[in-house]
C-alpha cells in the first residue's frame, strides 16, 4: 500500500466520440509527481484518452476517480481547478495578448461577478517570467512564433495552479531547443509535486524526461511502466507497425530510437522511376537498381 | 495597448461625442448655428459663458422637442447596436458576426410588416416597435432552437441556422408585401431603411431602459466574453459552462438589438464595423472594447444622421443609407490596412 494518495484511478474505461469507440478497457492509476508520456502512432487514441481523463468525453463503460472522487461528480469549474488542459491546437480569432491568454488561466478561481485582482496579476506575471515570455506580455499571440506561443500557453496552464497538467502534444512543430525546454519545464514541475500527463511524439525526449510511459495501440494500452521497459524493440515495433530499434547511445547514455526501413521491392522502384522521371539526370541513363 | 493609450482613445471618443451631439442638434432645415447650441447648453446649465449669443424661443422648442429626442435616440441605438455587435463577434469568435446574422433584423422587419398590415402603427406610437421586438425575439429563438443539439450550440450551426431563419422571415415579409396596399408598402419601405426622423421623447423612453440595461449587463460580462472569444475548447478547459454563457449573452444582445431596431428600423453596418474599428484601436479585450464600441457606435450613428441632414438643401438622407455609404469604404480601408500588417 502506498502512503501517497492516488491522483487518478482509471478502471476499465471504454470511451470515444458518440458511437465511435476509440479507447477500450483502459485501466491504470496515476500517482503524485509522475511525469507520464502517452505514446503511440497517429490515431492510436492518445488525445482521446487525455480528453476522457479530463471529462470532455462521456464514458461508455468504467469509471474515473480524481482524488478519490468520481470525475463525474465534479463541476466544470471544480475540474478546472484540479486539472489544467492544453489542447493540441489553439486557434485564435482575435489579437489577444500573452497577458490576456495567461489571465484566462485564472478564470476558474473567480466568481462570475468578480474581476481579476492584484494577486491574479502577480501569479500571471510569475508564470510568464518562469516560461520566459514576460517581454512578450503585450504582444498579440497571433504575431508570435510557434515556440513563443507554446511557452505562453504553458504559462496559462501553470496560472491555473492545478495539481495536474494535461498537455496534448505541446512540443510538436517546435525547434529542437523549445521541444526540450518544454520537457524540462514539466520535469521540474513534477519535482515540486505536480503531476503531468503529456501526449508525446518525440520518443527520444520522452525516454529521457518522462518518469513513466504508456504505449497505445488501436485504443489499447499495450505497455505501461518505466521508459526503459516500454521502449523495447518488440513493443515499439508492435505498436507502430514498422520495424523499430531502440539503442542506448554509449556516448550520451540516452536512448536512440529509429526505424529500420523495409527492403525496397520492385513496385517501389517502378514508382520512383515515375516520380523522378529523366529530367534530373541530364540525359544520362540512371540505373534504378 | 497600454493604459496611456486607452486613456487617450477614451478622451478622443468623448470629445468626438460632444462635437457630434452639438453638430446633430444644429443640423437641419430650421436655422440654428453650432455656437447657438453650445450657448444653449451653457445657459441651461446656468454657466456664465457665451451669454451674448441668443437662442430664440422657437429655436429652443426645435431643440427641445425635435432635435434632442432624435439625437438621443441616435445615441442609444448606435450604442446598443455597436455593443451588441461586439458581443456577438466575441461570442462566436467570428469578426464578421453582426446582429443581423442570427435573425434579429429579418424577424423585426416581419414584425413591423404585421403591425403595418393590422394598422396598429397608425393608432399607437408603440404598436410597431412592440410588434417588431416580438418578431425579432421569435426569429432568434427559432435560430437558437434549430442550432441546439444535446445542450450544445455549435457556432457554425448557429450561423447557418441564422441565415436560414433570416431567409424564411424575409420570404414571409415578401409574401406579406405582395398583398399589401401601396401606401402601406410605402410605410414599410420607410421603416425598413432605418431612420431617426420624427423620433420623439416617447421613443427615447421606450428604448432607454432595455438598451441601457442590456449594455450594462454586457459590460459586466466582459471577462466571460474574453474567455468565450478564445474559442469553445479553451473556454471549456478553464471550466466555463459554454452553453449557459452563450445563451445568456445571446439573449442580452438580442434584447438590446431588438430594442434598437424596433425604434429606428434596421440600420446596418453599425454592429459590424464599429466593433471591428474599435478592436483595432483598443484591442480585443472586452473590458475596453465594449465601452469603446458603445461610444463609437453612438458617435457614428448620430454623425451619419447629421450628415444626412446637411448634404441636401431641402431634404434628408435616411441614416440607414448614410451608415452604409460611409461605413462600406471605411470598412474596406480597415480590412486592407489590416491585411498589409499580416
Amino acid at each position: 500500500m502506498s502512503l501517497m494518495k492516488k491522483i487518478l484511478s482509471v478502471k476499465n474505461i471504454t470511451t470515444g466520440y458518440d458511437k465511435n469507440i476509440i479507447i477500450t478497457n483502459a485501466s491504470f492509476d496515476v500517482n503524485p509527481g509522475e511525469f507520464i508520456g502517452i505514446i503511440g502512432k497517429n490515431g492510436a487514441g492518445k488525445s482521446t484518452l487525455l480528453k476522457s481523463l479530463r471529462g470532455f468525453l462521456p464514458l461508455v463503460k468504467g469509471s474515473i476517480t480524481l482524488f478519490g472522487k468520481e470525475l463525474k461528480s465534479y463541476s466544470q469549474r471544480e475540474l478546472a481547478v484540479q486539472i489544467a488542459y492544453l489542447q493540441q491546437q489553439v486557434e485564435m480569432t482575435f489579437d489577444y495578448t500573452a497577458r490576456d491568454m495567461v489571465m484566462a488561466g485564472r478564470y476558474p478561481y473567480k466568481k462570475w461577478w468578480e474581476q481579476s485582482s492584484d494577486s491574479d496579476a502577480d501569479i500571471v506575471d510569475a508564470c510568464m517570467q518562469y516560461t520566459g515570455v514576460m517581454e512578450l506580455a503585450n504582444t498579440p499571440i497571433r504575431a508570435m512564433s510557434g515556440g513563443q506561443r507554446q511557452r505562453v500557453y504553458l504559462a496559462k496552464v501553470l496560472a491555473q495552479q492545478t495539481h495536474v497538467l494535461f498537455l496534448d502534444e505541446p512540443a510538436s512543430g517546435l525547434d529542437l531547443f523549445y521541444q526540450e525546454e518544454i520537457f524540462r519545464f514539466c520535469q521540474e514541475m513534477c519535482k515540486y509535486g505536480k503531476t503531468v500527463i503529456m501526449v508525446v511524439h518525440e520518443l527520444n525526449l520522452a525516454a529521457r524526461y518522462c518518469s513513466r510511459l504508456m504505449l497505445l495501440k488501436e485504443g489499447n494500452i499495450i505497455a505501461d511502466g518505466n521508459p526503459g521497459d516500454v521502449l523495447t524493440d518488440e513493443l515499439l515495433t508492435e505498436a507502430y507497425g514498422v520495424d523499430i530499434r531502440s539503442l542506448i547511445n554509449k556516448e550520451t547514455g540516452h536512448v536512440d530510437i529509429f526505424t529500420v526501413p523495409a527492403p525496397d521491392d520492385s513496385r517501389k522502384k517502378e514508382l520512383i522511376k515515375t516520380i523522378i522521371g529523366d529530367k534530373h539526370n541530364h540525359g544520362k541513363a540512371v540505373a534504378y537498381e | 495597448m497600454n493604459n496611456y493609450h486607452h486613456k487617450l482613445i477614451a478622451v478622443i471618443l468623448f470629445v468626438a461625442l460632444l462635437l457630434v451631439i452639438c453638430t446633430s442638434l444644429s443640423a437641419g432645415q430650421y436655422d440654428l448655428s453650432f455656437m447657438q447650441v453650445v450657448a444653449w447648453f451653457f445657459h441651461k446649465m446656468g454657466l456664465p459663458f457665451l451669454e451674448n449669443i441668443n437662442v430664440t424661443e422657437q429655436q429652443e422648442a426645435v431643440l427641445m422637442f425635435i432635435r434632442s429626442p432624435r439625437t438621443v435616440v441616435g445615441l442609444l441605438v448606435g450604442a446598443g447596436l455597436a455593443a451588441s455587435g461586439a458581443v456577438l463577434q466575441g461570442l462566436f469568435s467570428n469578426p464578421l458576426a453582426d446582429p443581423g446574422i442570427i435573425g434579429v433584423s429579418s424577424g423585426a422587419t416581419f414584425g413591423a410588416v404585421i403591425a403595418i398590415i393590422i394598422g396598429i402603427n397608425s393608432t399607437s406610437l408603440v404598436g410597431l416597435p412592440i410588434s417588431a421586438f416580438i418578431g425579432a425575439v421569435i426569429a432568434v429563438s427559432l435560430t437558437i432552437g434549430l442550432a441546439t443539439r444535446h445542450g450544445r450550440i455549435p457556432v457554425l450551426t448557429l450561423l447557418l441556422a441564422g441565415v436560414v431563419v433570416g431567409m424564411l422571415f424575409s420570404a414571409l415579409t415578401a409574401a406579406m408585401l405582395t398583398i399589401m396596399d401601396d401606401h402601406k408598402v410605402q410605410q414599410y419601405l420607410f421603416w425598413t431603411i432605418g431612420s431617426l426622423d420624427y423620433r420623439r421623447w416617447e421613443h427615447v423612453f421606450m428604448g432607454v431602459v432595455p438598451i441601457s440595461l442590456g449594455i450594462i449587463i454586457m459590460m459586466l460580462m466582459a471577462r466571460h466574453l474574453n474567455i468565450l472569444a478564445l474559442g469553445e475548447a479553451e473556454a471549456k478547459a478553464v471550466g466555463m459552462n459554454v452553453t449557459k454563457f452563450r445563451l445568456i449573452l445571446l439573449a442580452v444582445a438580442t434584447m438590446t438589438t431588438a430594442s434598437s431596431v424596433c425604434i429606428t428600423g434596421s440600420i446596418g453596418f453599425v454592429g459590424l464595423i464599429i466593433p471591428h474599428m474599435m478592436r483595432m484601436l483598443v484591442g480585443p479585450n472586452h473590458r475596453h472594447l465594449l465601452p469603446a464600441s458603445m461610444v463609437g457606435g453612438a458617435v457614428f450613428l448620430v454623425f451619419c444622421d447629421a450628415v444626412g441632414r446637411m448634404l441636401l438643401p431641402n431634404s434628408e438622407i435616411n441614416v440607414g443609407i448614410m451608415t452604409a455609404v460611409l461605413g462600406t469604404p471605411y470598412f474596406l480601408y480597415l480590412l486592407r490596412k489590416n491585411m498589409d500588417i499580416r
